[in-house]
């Protein structure tokens, strides 16, 4: 079982997730993005596909990573939970895969692990999408 | 049965767009006498003269029974801690003790109502304040001069009152209500009304709440506004909001009741008696006796009607597909149909993001924050359904506002994004019935 006391804070893991999703092809990625009164630790783009995806890192509290992707799904195409390969246990699975949402597992050195893939959301609007595309790929301001 | 009465309390001048556009749908207008204090003229005129509303002036005579920093700002070019003008003003229309405890910098207890004369004294005055302020402020202006004996009496004035404090509620009790009694006693013209302020955890002592249900309607008040600090109907118990139906129940058998911060469920209370609710423009549906000092605006979430809630726009925007809303038709059939949401929503339904439009509010601000023109809209879309939930609530009986609940819960159950923001259903549903 991994230890995670590697990962003792959530900022953490962004950079083993950010480098995870540069290899699937979301090149094009901002931190810390605004969406109403939350932030999208990690929004990416991949030109390839055309698609987004956001995530929520969290060390353990799954349920509230749960609560903020399930509305990521309104601004990204894909969604993802990521957290400590040892919190992983504690996630309800089939809730997650239920509503489409993805997870990843965070394992010592940074090694991540997908348990599930993410499904396209069925309610991304294209208005925040683009938002987001235009700031990352254009660096344009955030203004809706 | 009683025909319920929604009265707004401003909270501050900024409101009174938002008060004079709604004023005629409106059944009254409630502003704290520290608001008058501090802007005398504009809220003279306001209520005397561009409303014309039944009005209340609250004499916030509570403040000066706390601890006595709460009512203190920095003050002058020295940034000194010292009482806010506006409750130094006041303190000298309202005279003893109240003139004392700013002097000696020493809060108002029981004692120092420990002799009749003084007790009277402070009645008359507390209460005269409240019948010739508009009119003395009137007088003193050439222009308005003329209007001031055409001021309307206050729709009710309030006897001096204090916070209950629960660990010597006896004590404070027995003042409040010596108070509303030799207030009710000086016979005016207008209604006497008493204001029972003290903590929610209150709710639970039945022998507290026994000695309202008795004490209260022989004192000779007219009316009791109720304000349990901190009782957020959204959030509290079964149980709480049970022994708060009670009360108003058994009460309002006598006099009128109101609760000076409520919501809908306060406002479906008129089933069982309660006359009115007062609450803020944007928000104020509960309230605590300790004023909340240097936190952030807080953002105006959008009023989801079917919850009498309010709730984040992505957390109900996350539900249209599902509730089968796609168009704004949809969406006007299905959330709203005010007249505000039918003109910010459309032409498409993803205007709807515009109740929570956010911004940086200036070049070097870090945090997004809700725009002024989207917390406008919340506000008056806020209002326009409490008008509406107001007029409803006339038509049902308690078995309508049950079968409303259930009909809500059904159509939102599996609703993901908003499961923990209708908990309040099923307890209002089970107090109610």
């Amino acid at each position: 079982m991994d230890d995670t006391s590697d990962f003792d804070r959530e900022s953490l893991l962004l950079k083993p997730v950010a480098a995870y999703f540069r290899r699937k092809s979301f090149r094009w990625q901002e931190e810390e993005l605004p969406f109403y009164a939350h932030r999208v630790d990690l929004y990416g783009f991949s030109r390839v596909s055309g698609r987004t995806v956001a995530v929520e890192l969290k060390l353990h509290k799954w349920q509230r990573a749960f609560a903020q992707v399930i509305l990521y799904q309104l601004c990204a195409d894909y969604v993802y939970i990521a957290m400590p390969a040892n919190s992983i246990g504690r996630v309800d699975i089939d809730l997650l895969k239920t509503h489409g949402i993805g997870l990843l597992s965070i394992g010592n050195g940074g090694r991540c692990r997908q348990i599930l893939g993410s499904e396209q959301s069925t309610v991304v609007c294209d208005n925040y999408k683009d938002i987001y595309v235009n700031i990352l790929t254009k660096g344009e301001e955030y203004k809706w | 049965m009683v025909d319920p009465k929604v009265i707004i309390r401003m909270g501050s001048h900024a409101e009174k767009d938002y008060i004079e556009k709604t004023a005629r749908y409106l059944d009254g207008i409630i502003v704290g006498a520290n608001l008058f204090e501090a802007t005398p003229g504009a809220t003279a005129t306001l209520l005397g003269k561009r409303l014309n509303k039944p009005y209340y002036i609250d004499p916030m005579t509570y403040a000066y029974g706390r601890n006595l920093d709460l009512i203190k700002s920095p003050q002058g070019k020295t940034r000194e801690l010292d009482f806010k003008r506006s409750y130094k003003n006041l303190s000298e229309k309202l005279s003893q003790p109240f003139t004392s405890a700013l002097r000696k910098n020493s809060r108002v207890t029981p004692k120092d109502f420990e002799g009749g004369l003084k007790t009277e004294k402070c009645c008359q005055a507390v209460m005269e304040y409240q019948l010739n302020r508009i009119k003395e402020k009137f007088d003193e202006d050439p222009e308005y001069k003329e209007y001031a004996s055409d001021i309307p009496n206050p729709a009710a004035i309030y006897a001096p009152y204090f916070y209950i404090e629960p660990n010597n509620h006896d004590a404070w009790l027995d003042l409040v209500l010596l108070l509303a009694g030799v207030s009710a006693g000086l016979k005016y013209d207008v209604p006497v009304h008493a204001i029972i302020c003290t903590d929610q955890p209150m709710l639970d002592y039945p022998n507290f709440l026994s000695k309202l249900k008795s004490e209260l309607p022989r004192t000779g008040v007219e009316g009791v506004w109720f304000w349990f600090s901190d009782f957020d109907e959204l959030t509290s118990d079964v149980e709480r909001l049970k022994a708060f139906r009670s009360l108003v129940e058994d009460v309002s058998k006598e006099i009128k009741v109101y609760n000076l911060h409520g919501g809908y469920f306060s406002l479906s209370l008129c089933k069982y008696g309660l006359s009115g609710v007062s609450h803020g423009v944007g928000y104020g549906e509960q309230k605590s006796v300790v004023p909340v000092v240097g936190a952030a605006t807080p953002t105006v979430r959008y009023h989801l009607p079917d919850f009498h809630k309010r709730l984040g726009v992505p957390a109900i925007q996350r539900c249209f597909d599902s509730l089968g809303i796609k168009t704004p038709d949809d969406f006007h059939e299905k959330i709203c149909g005010c007249v505000v949401c039918k003109g910010v929503v459309s032409k498409d339904l993803a205007e709807f993001r515009l109740f929570g439009d956010m911004a940086y509010s200036t070049p070097i601000s870090k945090r997004l924050a809700q725009t002024p023109a989207a917390a406008k809209r919340c506000r008056f879309h806020f209002l326009m359904n409490r008008i509406r939930e107001r007029d409803e609530l006339k038509e049902k009986n308690v078995e309508g506002i049950l079968a409303e609940l259930d009909a809500v819960e059904e159509k939102w159950s599996g609703q993901v994004s908003v499961k923990d923001d209708m908990t309040h259903l099923s307890r209002w549903r089970q107090a109610l019935a």
